[in-house]
């Protein structure tokens, strides 16, 4: 109920600032230029890709999510908003569902836009809608981990620069541990690395179109502990002063 | 060495108590994990409870207040609490994860239904009656390749309840295991049957080629490990036929082979010896296959033949246009008589010349229509993949009043402007033909044929060409195929003799098929550009500055 | 006797070695203003960053309106209203925006119309839709009024209300928590002897995180001598505390 509160004036902050806005037209221009170049490079050659948006948001994420999260917790420390948040009868996961929330929300909104490739390829060929649903709720999931992952930094540091470029670091770390084969010779490593990594649960399952029941538990297990660790650090801070 | 930087020593026993106590309860938790995966304490489990207690015990001795104090409910600081309740939870989530991955639940959103089993594959797998093994060999240059594989493996070990597992090993990190393989490349996947104490059983060793369509490679082996060895077919080579073993354009090596790769076991036999020797064609034939024998038949051998298709066996018959004396299945040789008795088809002493479909010559006959009622025709279709007879014979089969206990079809007919050229010796000697009212037998003709005891069992397929299964018919020297349809023709005609079609009945599914490919004018590109690349971003940064400036003035 | 809202028994913070707040203990009764004077660093925020659930307390603990701190920290939030030193706000929201927010996060069930009812307590409804960055100083320390006020706490904790604005606001904010101060516990702390004077029932005196002396603030100065301001008595119990720590 109080994530809810929360949550609306995430959402608020989110829909009425122009931050938000220039990060949606960002991220649009990035896949409509995209999107045109493989359309101009599959015409009359292959069927349309119908995880292509997907894929290209799967590493657009690595930068964008850091840049969502990054004022979450650092403008609150700056405005002191944050000593009312965690006087006020909430608890702090409470707090920290709704930012995620909001931010969730955020996302899921661009998504939506995205949909307009869909319905674009939808009305000049008959795209595997049922593989493109799967890519979408893989980047859904894979969208939600990555905003997490953010937030912990956010909730680390207070300089909102400090807490995006550590964001991206991590998360370009889960996103190239993929490719842990190419560095480690031993496979049982490189398997760990795989299992840890963003990629190996969305590239070769959600984005081919096979939903894997635990590529979800991953990204939800990846949600929630990162949610837990960030509520933890709002609560040390507590005992640091 | 004595000289010790004393600052560099100092642990502080405050660090020395967190390790501590993250050491103990990570130690625990995947303890717990592991126990709960494998069901029983191995070696791991046991290290990470003795890692996980000694890790407690240090943080008890290092730190004894707070130690103390977490046990009765007072937090002396923040830390303790949150360390243990976030590993927890990642372990929770681990195991979580582990169980879920241990099940394999999968949804296949996929329109071609890509990652589900087809029909005809479960059907085969229904047959499985002994364990079998899939072993890939992937470097961890090649792991992305092997997650993919594995996602059509695991349907195969869910779909036979673990009868089919999986294994998988590194190349590089035992190298002696892939040599013994015979691995040629990362990413090689071998199919096994499994012996009692759980080894694979390299004698069934087999290949599962890396192809475009990994469904139907993985299916087939398995098909082809089902029956291996169950089936055998016989080559006749006493009677002068094409050699089984001859690797020249004039040979039937590659077909031989060929029905060695798929699993059946290829063998040849003599028939006048065993005719003369007063013997019996072996009772494991499924098949005895006569391709373009010389002479025909002596009635000693006709007996022995006779006895074998009584018994239930199965005759593949190619027999050519001869300009010999004596030539086998000569229209009026006992031989043939027997069979038209018998089984109400035979051969016909005329040469098929066909003026509405024909190759180079008038004599390269091309199937016109074929009975695709018939498993042997069923996937010859005319427009595709036709095929091609170099000198084609007539072929008679008796419709109606065929003998009881017998049925008869036809698989391939002529055009209607074909005819039966009946004067060989001129065709022989000089290659010339005309039709000739009254002598010549009139179109559409038979150029192939079957007919089946429904009683016995017994089977004959007569197929009036006798080298289109020549080397030199079904591959080119670089191994590409020429004529597709002659090769299916013997291999479905073998399928149905042996009635490998019970077994073997796979439509491969290709990707990509039901997605049509994109066709758009360069003005619609133009527009889907603008909207995508331009309008879009616009229209939600216009829209963010518009309500940003509308607040920003409150 | 009425029952204490505010109850500090030995509160005690540490930061490291340093101890911020030590063995503070006091009691304040419903309809009383009580001042926290002390110079700046001698644990007014602390004390009352603990009392409002922000901080946990290394030692010792308190109880608002019953509800102990620690045991039961959200009860205890429940009823207090707090304004920090610094006002924090969400510059971005409007006035309503942000009154509503705290209201419903605090549980008020009728959130809108307690929002607005505080917006004209505090004398903002005229602002009530614009944004907060465009509010002057004076306006946003209302708000923050307003934002500790919206729950209808019987506990306010109001941490140098006075500071940064200007006199005339300055005199309205007394007026405002000497008005308060008749239905609620008031604990404010101030660095202004005089301002402690003029508004406080009872003044508690900290220094270097201990209180070094509590009573009314005619009483305190009735120990020195009958005509001495509060400053005086400030000082001469500093300067004692000096002369015995030497």
């Amino acid at each position: 109920m109080t994530s809810w509160i929360v949550f609306r004036r995430e959402i608020a902050q989110f829909l009425t600032t122009p931050f938000a806005y220039v990060i949606g037209a960002a991220v649009l221009l990035l896949t409509g230029i995209l999107f045109n170049r493989d359309l101009n490079i599959s015409f009359s050659t292959k069927p349309a890709d119908p995880a292509l948006v997907p894929g290209i948001l799967s590493f657009a994420m690595v930068f964008f999510a850091p840049l969502l999260t990054m004022r979450m917790f650092a403008e609150e420390q700056r405005e002191g908003t944050m000593e009312l948040l965690l006087t006020a009868p909430v608890r702090e996961l409470s707090i920290v569902l709704g930012k995620f929330l909001g931010a969730w929300a955020y996302f899921t909104l661009l998504l939506l836009l995205t949909g307009v490739y869909q319905v674009i390829l939808l009305s000049i060929t008959a795209p595997d809608l049922g593989h493109a649903l799967s890519a979408y709720i893989g980047i859904w999931l894979y969208g939600g981990a990555t905003l997490t992952v953010g937030m912990v930094f956010s909730a680390l540091t207070e300089n909102q620069i400090v807490a995006a470029f550590l964001g991206m670091v991590a998360l370009m770390l889960l996103w190239l541990a993929d490719q842990a084969g190419q560095l480690f010779s031993n496979i049982d490593v490189a398997i760990i690395f795989r299992t840890m990594s963003l990629q190996g649960h969305f590239s070769t399952s959600f984005a081919s179109g096979l939903m894997r029941a635990e590529d979800v538990a991953f990204f939800a297990g990846i949600i929630a502990v990162m949610l837990f660790i960030t509520a933890q650090i709002l609560e040390s801070q507590r005992w640091h002063g | 060495m004595k000289r010790t930087d004393s600052a560099s020593i100092i642990i502080r026993r405050r660090a020395l108590g967190v390790l501590g106590n993250i050491l103990g309860v990570a130690g625990v938790v995947i303890g717990v994990i592991g126990l709960i995966w494998t069901g029983a304490p191995g070696s791991t489990v046991i290290a990470a409870f003795v890692v996980g207690i000694g890790g407690i015990l240090l943080w008890a001795v290092a730190t004894p207040q707070e130690f103390a104090g977490f046990f009765s409910g007072r937090q002396v600081r923040f830390g303790t609490m949150a360390i243990i309740s976030t590993i927890l939870l990642i372990g929770i989530v681990a195991l979580v994860y582990l169980q879920l991955l241990r099940a394999a639940w999968t949804f296949d959103a996929t329109q071609a239904t890509r990652y589900t089993l087809s029909p005809e594959t479960e059907r085969v797998l229904s047959r499985l009656s002994s364990p079998m093994r899939i072993i890939g060999f992937y470097s961890s240059r090649a792991l992305t390749t092997r997650e993919i594989d594995d996602q059509f493996f695991r349907l195969y070990e869910t779909a036979t309840n673990g009868l089919i597992s999986r294994e998988y090993i590194d190349p590089d990190e035992q190298p002696a295991i892939a040599r013994r393989y015979g691995v040629q490349y990362d990413g090689q996947v071998f199919l096994a049957n499994v012996r009692d104490d759980g080894t694979v059983d390299l004698a069934t060793l087999a290949r599962v080629p890396r192809g475009g369509a990994q469904e139907r490679d993985i299916t087939e082996a398995i098909a082809r490990q089902l029956i291996a060895g169950r089936l055998t077919i016989y080559f006749d080579i006493g009677l002068g036929e094409r050699g089984p073993l001859d690797a020249t354009q004039e040979g039937v090596s590659a077909v031989f082979s060929g029905v060695q790769e798929s699993g059946i076991n290829a063998r040849t036999l003599d028939l006048a010896q065993i005719a003369a020797q007063g013997g019996e064609i072996p009772a494991d034939a499924s098949a005895v296959l006569f391709i373009r024998p010389l002479r025909d038949l002596t009635d000693n051998e006709i007996q022995t033949v006779a006895r074998y298709l009584e018994a239930g066996g199965a005759l593949l018959l190619l027999t050519d246009v001869l300009f010999s004396e004596q030539p086998f299945l000569s229209e009026r040789g006992a031989f043939n008589q027997f069979l038209l008795e018998n089984y109400g088809i035979g051969a016909l002493d005329a040469a098929v010349v066909d003026p509405g479909l024909s190759a180079q010559t008038l004599l390269d006959v091309i199937s016109a229509y074929v009975f695709a009622e018939s498993d042997i025709a069923a996937r010859l279709d005319p427009a595709v993949n036709p095929t091609l007879f170099s000198v084609a014979r007539a072929v008679d089969v008796k419709l109606s009043e065929t003998p009881p206990n017998i049925a008869t079809g036809r698989v391939i007919f002529t055009t209607e402007q074909a005819y039966g050229e009946t004067n060989l010796t001129l065709l022989g000697e000089t290659n010339t033909y005309q039709y000739d009212e009254g002598v010549d037998l009139p179109g559409p003709l038979t150029t192939a044929a079957w007919s089946t005891n429904i009683q016995t069992g017994a089977k004959i397929v007569l197929i009036g060409d006798g080298d289109f299964v020549a080397n030199g018919r079904i591959v080119t020297t670089d191994g590409a195929v020429t004529v597709p349809g002659n090769g299916i023709l013997f291999t479905d005609s073998v399928v149905w003799l042996t009635e490998l079609s019970e077994e073997i009945d796979f439509q491969p599914q290709m990707y990509g098929q039901a997605l049509p490919l994109i066709f758009v004018s360069q003005q619609q590109m133009d527009i889907i550009a603008f909207i995508t690349v331009i309008f879009m971003p616009a229209a939600v940064l216009l829209i963010g500055i518009g309500i940003w400036m509308r607040r920003s003035r409150r | 006797m009425t029952k204490a809202m505010i109850e500090v028994t030995r509160l005690t913070k540490r930061f490291g070695d340093r101890i911020a707040v030590d063995h503070v203990s006091f009691l304040a009764k419903p309809g009383e203003v009580v001042g926290l004077l002390g110079p700046n660093g001698a644990g007014k925020t602390t004390t009352m960053r603990m009392l409002t659930g922000f901080l946990p307390p290394s030692e010792g603990g308190a109880k608002i309106a019953g509800h102990d701190i620690a045991a039961d920290s959200l009860n205890a939030r429940r009823n207090v209203g707090y304004l920090p030193e610094r006002v924090p706000v969400y510059p971005d929201m409007t006035v309503r925006e942000y009154v509503f927010f705290w209201a419903r996060l605090r549980g008020q069930r009728d959130a809108r119309a307690r929002a607005d009812a505080v917006i004209a307590q505090v004398n903002l409804s005229e602002r009530r839709d614009t944004l907060i960055r465009n509010l002057s100083k004076g306006m946003r320390q209302r708000l923050g009024f307003a934002q500790a006020l919206v729950h209808d706490p019987p506990v306010l904790i109001l941490d140098e209300p006075t500071i940064g604005i200007d006199p005339r606001q300055v005199i309205e904010v007394r007026d405002t928590v000497r008005e308060l101060g008749r239905t609620k516990t008031v604990l404010f702390s101030t660095h202004i002897l005089s301002e402690a004077e003029h508004t406080c029932d009872r003044v508690i005196i900290l220094h270097q995180g201990r209180i070094v002396a509590q009573g009314q603030p005619s009483d305190l100065k009735r120990k020195l001598r009958p005509d001495a301001t509060l400053e005086e008595v400030f000082l001469s119990i500093v300067g004692a505390e000096r002369g015995a720590d030497k």
